[in-house]
């Protein structure tokens, strides 16, 4: 019974294939979009500026070394704290030293003077990126003076290091080990993005029905069983998303090289209950609100909350508690979730069966949407 | 002349009044508009009011058992971002709870830490983090470093007094060169004075957009796209049916921007450093741009109720990430920048933060603010051709 339904919706699919198409077509354009704008991994020649008030070989040795390191270039050298502040309001540099006047002269007499370095923190990846990096050189800046303090002292070059750098601190992000930012972004954001086209999609054409007043053909064509009606709308839709998921997750851990260490058949299984999850919630709004378009524009709001409920920027365990108990109902959390156990960790269905069953448990809602909507049907045929 | 002027404003007013009936008698719309615009801001700003992560679960692995490590041990405790949960006897352990999520980083101090310090060499400290999140990561990395720096510090103090140097000498020998660092704009480098700036602003942009392509598609779809032009203003001049409309909707929405943009901030506490004039000024033009780009697009592309929503939702993250707030713009391929500047929100984002969170004046903003108006002008213009289009299709 249910190829029956299946087979009407492949038929209104091919009739009408525009909006299959431009959503194809704008997941394609998303994932080219992210994989084009970070291919860098981390932003790259971060402006930034060096307000010169000593002028001396020591400052301009420092923007010189500045200006060599990958992250960072000099943009301008200016002489007053105020023209450095307005081209940061400019939006112009993210960061800027400031060498005070007579810097050189009191490093030759051992009064250690002090830099001030500014950040922009109202970008937070470019500020921290650049701060990142002129601490670095603030610090690189003070080891030189010391080491050339221990050579005219006679101390042997070998042991030069351990008394200017006692301890160094290495750091291994697990599983993304350069701290690439397009692994980060697009792991997450391309399945987000899929799950919300299919979920909208899905309620889009249980929607159409009601507009276009065909909801009884297709109920005849099921039987008159609700479940079945809205489980043959669904699979078309079901097999094209996870098929384009599938196409990104193949792209993306196969010739983009990121990082995979666990098991494919538990990613790919992850990806279809990801997919049929955002359906599954999709078909519980359309189906209990009895008016499509503002069902469409409620599943829109619950749909674009899932990018940062799924606590991929901001982790969840950093928002309150209720919020906490809130990111409860977002398929995407649990995919993000299990798609962290999988890729960076390594970790099998011994670890992430939570986040598995909990895909599955969305289906519930597919059962309430469905006699929801059923029951509006069965009273406007009563009418 | 004044009779020519009288008839022009008559008929834009004829316009304006019906297209406002027609908002407030549609539910979609009023719900994009009204609803979600006095959801979302206070939504946000309860998401990320803690601002950032305190106290984050890490695993210490001490293989040395000296007085220095166990130093090292206390100083990350001590740290307002990290809290040592376990102490674990091998790296495995703490391998095992890091792939458990039950702490996000590792940190291991080798057999040889005490020793190397001892001898005078550079002791190695190793951190494994969980890098699921960024802010994990950078806690992590953040903790971490402000320790070594404080242990460096007191390690090379403990080396120049048992070469007899103490006091301010030694002091100067360890650090001949200090910094301060400043943190501008968000001392804390906290998340919802970075966020929810730009998220309002976009939210403003979405909500417009989409209410107003409903409106459009709506009526393209019934097949009135005619009835909104007034019968007698058919064979005439179309832009007073786009003027009409334009004010229709900056009259409903600027207010309800200066609401989301301007008061709300206020009443949620964020830091907003820019004058008030500034902030009004600046809005004026990015609700113009967006209602004209939303109506070009809506009268081009809307052909149903629902459509727009369909194929464009999943855009919201492209424009934010266009906006240059995550990946600045310098560092964007050129042809995105290019692109990103077909859409209001960028000039938007970019300069509301500026005057928002920066406390720039409208002239540090000035090639955002004209770009705005370069926009509304442009896409005016599209929204006319565009009625033209479907008024000669419709012949």
């Amino acid at each position: 019974m249910i190829h029956r339904v299946i087979h009407r919706e492949l038929r209104r699919m091919v009739l009408q294939p525009r909006y299959l198409i431009i959503l194809t077509l704008g997941a394609i354009f998303s994932f080219i979009f992210f994989a084009t704008l970070t291919n860098e991994g981390q932003p790259q020649n971060l402006p930034v500026a060096v307000v010169d008030l000593d002028g001396t070989y020591l400052s301009r040795r420092l923007c010189h070394e500045l200006d060599a390191t990958h992250a960072v270039h000099v943009k301008a050298v200016y002489t007053s704290h105020t023209e450095a502040r307005q081209a940061m309001q400019r939006g112009e540099v993210f960061a800027f030293y400031e060498i005070p006047k007579g810097t050189y002269n009191e490093v030759l007499q051992f009064r250690s003077p002090h830099f001030v370095l500014y950040t922009n923190q109202a970008y937070l990846l470019a500020g921290s990126l650049s701060y990142r990096e002129l601490a670095t050189m603030g610090k690189l800046a003070a080891g030189a003076v010391q080491r050339e303090v221990l050579r005219k002292k006679g101390v042997e070059e070998h042991l030069i290091m351990g008394l200017i750098q006692p301890v160094v601190l290495q750091n291994h992000a697990v599983g993304n080990a350069k701290a690439n930012y397009q692994v980060y972004l697009m792991t997450t954001l391309i399945p987000g993005i899929i799950a919300l086209m299919s979920m909208l999609h899905t309620a889009y054409v249980i929607g159409r029905e009601r507009q276009e007043r065909t909801v009884r053909s297709w109920m005849r064509k099921a039987g008159d069983n609700p479940l079945r009606a809205f489980l043959g709308k669904m699979f078309p839709y079901t097999f094209h998303y996870t098929f384009l998921l599938l196409v990104a997750e193949i792209v993306m851990y196969g010739p983009m090289h990121f990082p995979m260490s666990g098991s494919w058949p538990l990613l790919v299984l992850t990806s279809l209950l990801l997919v049929m999850a955002a359906q599954c919630a999709g078909c519980f709004l359309m189906g209990c609100i009895s008016d499509p378009s503002l069902a469409l524009s409620l599943t829109s709001a619950y749909g674009t909350l899932a990018f940062t409920m799924c606590g991929f920027s901001f982790p969840v365990d950093a928002m309150p508690l209720p919020m906490q108990c809130f990111s409860l109902l977002f398929p995407l959390r649990y995919y993000f979730l299990a798609m962290r156990d999988i890729t960076l960790f390594g970790n099998g269905l011994a670890v992430c069966w939570p986040q598995v069953t909990s895909l599955v448990a969305f289906w519930i809602l597919l059962l309430i949407g469905a006699s929801m909507f059923n029951r509006q049907y069965e009273r406007r045929i009563a009418c | 002349m004044l009779k020519l002027l009288s008839s022009n404003l008559h008929d834009i007013w004829d316009v304006l009044s019906s297209e406002v009936r027609r908002v407030f008698s549609d539910k979609t719309t009023l719900v994009i508009f009204f609803l979600a615009t006095l959801v979302y801001p206070p939504l946000y700003y309860y998401i990320y009011h803690l601002e950032a992560l305190h106290e984050m679960p890490v695993a210490t692995v001490d293989l040395s058992h000296t007085e220095a490590s166990k130093r090292f041990v206390h100083k990350l405790d001590a740290t307002p971002e990290l809290a040592v949960a376990y102490r674990c006897a091998t790296l495995s352990d703490a391998e095992q709870l890091l792939a458990n999520h039950t702490v996000k980083a590792v940190f291991l101090l080798p057999h040889d830490y005490g020793t190397l310090l001892a001898l005078n060499q550079t002791a190695q400290v190793t951190c494994f983090s969980d890098i699921s999140s960024f802010l994990y990561y950078k806690n992590a990395l953040l903790g971490g470093s402000n320790v070594l720096l404080d242990e460096m510090h007191a390690i090379e103090l403990v080396h120049q007094s048992s070469d007899g140097i103490t006091g301010e000498l030694a002091e100067v020998q360890v650090q001949p060169i200090a910094y301060d660092d400043i943190k501008l704009f968000n001392p804390t480098g906290g998340y919802a004075s970075y966020f929810i700036p730009a998220i309002l602003l976009l939210v403003v942009h979405q909500t417009l957009f989409f209410g107003i392509c409903v409106l459009c598609g709506d009526a393209n779809e019934n097949r009135r796209a005619l009835k909104l032009i007034p019968a007698r203003l058919r064979g005439r001049s179309i832009y007073r049916v786009s003027l009409g409309r334009l004010l229709c909707f900056l009259l409903i929405y600027y207010p309800v921007s200066l609401f989301d943009l301007w008061i709300m901030p206020r009443l949620l506490g964020l830091p907003q450093l820019g004058s008030a004039v500034d902030i009004v000024l600046f809005l004026l033009p990015f609700i113009l741009a967006t209602t004209c780009f939303a109506m070009s697009f809506g009268v081009l592309f809307s052909r149903q109720r629902m459509s727009t929503l369909l194929c464009c939702l999943f855009f919201s993250v492209i424009l934010f990430f266009l906006s240059g707030l995550v990946w600045p713009q310098g560092s964007m391929p050129r042809f995105w920048l290019a692109f990103s500047y077909l859409f209001p929100s960028t000039p938007g984002i970019e300069g509301f933060v500026r005057i928002s969170s920066m406390g720039a004046s409208l002239g540090q903003v000035r090639s955002e603010y004209l770009a705005l108006w370069v926009q509304a002008g442009a896409y005016f213009a599209i929204t006319c051709g565009g009625l033209h289009l479907t008024r000669w299709l419709k012949r």
